[in-house]
């Protein structure tokens, strides 16, 4: 599940738990995170790595690929 | 020198930072302790198991406050069942037990209580504390004390003091601020789920089930968490399987050999969290900052306990930084070196131990092997007469 291109991440607030292991194997500097004890929402990734969405234990981050989504318009 | 505003400010209200807070201010230093939480210990991600000489070490009294059920023992379990029971009841008659002189082996605590009585004992030690208060930042200045940057209800404060504290747990963002590597790694750091739950009989002993079926690169757990109820969970290691925590739970509660037991249970809570089965950070300390708890990685590598080593930690931190503040000494990088030290001598060097004997079990390759090497290091490890040195 690698990716190289810049994502932006969304996450299903309806399944976290707000349990915060997102963040500890982000490799981001410090920050990169949201006011629910999750990484950042509305920043962009340029890692990419995608390592957030495999620990989360509900699975309830996802992304999109920054360009796409600005040229859906959102 | 500018006036500084406390001798030390400490991020994070978790056991770490709480008796942090409590041995400084107990050695006559001028302490602020901030959350940003509204209600310590909440949402829960711990199942809360700690023995008693971990409060014992630390001076607190295993108060009905936070005691959810006093435990006597340990049950370990291969992948298919098979036991090795380690109630010390029996194996340990004269020590524990319900009777008179006699005393529990450890407790399952509710971190909502437990995290608010250890914040009362900081605060009636004459630490200050703030809740709804967010660390954002620390600036070291040319006269050794340093600037950290606070929002509380909104508000941005700036404070001036001689040494900050990250005890801001697994989500660390302090040790970031000052460049450390705190970063764990995929293949550390264990995926947990967990479920308090109805109409599970347990017996005041804590179940571990090992076993790669069941838990990839860690273990299942059922233990007793009062009044009747029980809890349920898992760590998986996420490099290990191509399934989420969810995913292994449920399919532990429905398919285990404890099946039978399990299929009435009720949830009651949903828990979850990240466990570091990671060495300790290598560098701990900066200029004007330590680390201390799971912000430090101090977590028992082999059992996934952090409430001892919390517990522990802060006292060598609180006792570290009273004895710096009163011989005067600045708090550069060099000198806070010394509570590195501390902590490895006390605790750290056993952990490094640790840390070795778990990447050998998940590092061998063949699943029936490892297993095995699972299995009898967890029943081992909670002998009594274990060659272990626990933490
Ligand atoms: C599912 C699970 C089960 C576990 N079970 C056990 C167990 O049975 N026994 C055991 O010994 N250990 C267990 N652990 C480990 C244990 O929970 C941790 O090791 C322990 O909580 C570490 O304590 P701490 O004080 O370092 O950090 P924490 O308890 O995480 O406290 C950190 C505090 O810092 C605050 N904070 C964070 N960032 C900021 C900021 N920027 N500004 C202000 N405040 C901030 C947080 O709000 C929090 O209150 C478990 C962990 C998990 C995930
Ligand atoms: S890992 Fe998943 S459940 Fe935990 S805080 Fe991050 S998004 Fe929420």
């Amino acid at each position: 599940m690698k990716s190289n291109t810049p994502v932006l991440f969304q996450i299903g607030w309806n399944a976290c738990i707000n349990c915060g292991a997102c963040v500890a194997v982000c490799p981001q500097d410090a920050g990169f995170i949201s006011a629910f004890d999750t990484i950042a929402v509305n920043t962009q990734c340029d890692i990419a790595c995608m390592v957030c969405e495999d620990i989360c234990p509900v699975s309830t981050i996802t992304h999109t690929q920054n360009n796409e989504f600005y040229e859906e318009g959102l | 020198m500018h006036s500084i505003d406390y001798d030390i400010v400490i991020i994070g209200c978790g056991p770490a930072g709480a008796i942090t807070a409590r041995e400084a201010a107990q050695n006559g230093l001028k302490v602020l302790l901030v959350d940003k939480r509204q209600e310590l210990g909440a949402p829960i991600q711990c199942s809360g198991a700690l023995s008693a000489n971990a409060l014992e070490d630390c001076g607190v009294d295993a108060s009905t406050e936070f005691v959810q059920e006093a435990v006597y023992g340990f049950s370990v379990y291969n992948e298919i069942g098979a036991e090795t029971n380690l109630d010390y009841r029996e194996l340990k008659p004269e020590k524990y037990g319900t009777g008179l002189g006699q005393k529990p082996l450890g407790y399952v605590v509710d971190r909502r209580r437990f995290d608010r009585y250890l914040v009362t004992l900081a605060e009636r030690a004459g630490a200050e504390v703030w809740l709804k208060t967010e660390g954002l930042g620390y600036k070291p200045l040319d006269d050794g004390t340093c600037e950290v940057y606070l929002r509380k209800f909104n508000k941005e404060i700036s404070i001036r003091t001689r040494v900050l504290v990250g005890a801001d747990g697994l989500q660390s963002q302090v040790g970031k601020w000052a460049g450390l590597q705190t970063h764990i790694k995929m293949t550390e750091l264990a995926s947990c789920l967990q479920f308090v739950v109805d109409k599970v009989d347990t017996n005041g002993l804590l179940e571990i089930i090992t076993g790669h079926e069941w838990a990839p690169g860690g273990y299942a757990w059922v233990f007793p968490k009062g009044h009747g109820y029980a809890e349920i969970g898992l760590g998986v290691i996420r490099t290990m399987t191509k399934e989420n925590a969810q995913w292994h739970l449920d399919h532990f509660i429905k398919n285990s050999f404890l099946k039978e037991r399990l299929q009435h249970a009720r949830i009651l809570e949903i828990q979850g969290g990240g466990v570091p089965l990671a060495a300790p950070l290598r560098t701990q300390y900066a200029t004007n900052l330590i680390l201390v708890g799971d912000a430090a990685r101090h977590v028992n590598p082999i059992t996934g306990g952090g409430l001892h080593t919390a517990l522990t930690g802060g006292m060598i931190a609180g006792n570290f930084l009273a004895g710096l503040i009163h011989a005067d000494q600045p708090a550069t990088a060099e000198n806070l070196k010394g509570y590195q030290e501390n902590w490895l001598d006390k605790l750290g060097n056993k952990m490094w131990q640790l840390y070795h004997t778990k990447k050998e079990i998940f590092e061998t390759k063949d699943i029936e092997q490892r297993n095995r090497m699972l299995y009898d290091t967890m029943a081992d490890y909670f002998n009594p007469l274990s060659s272990y040195k626990k933490v």
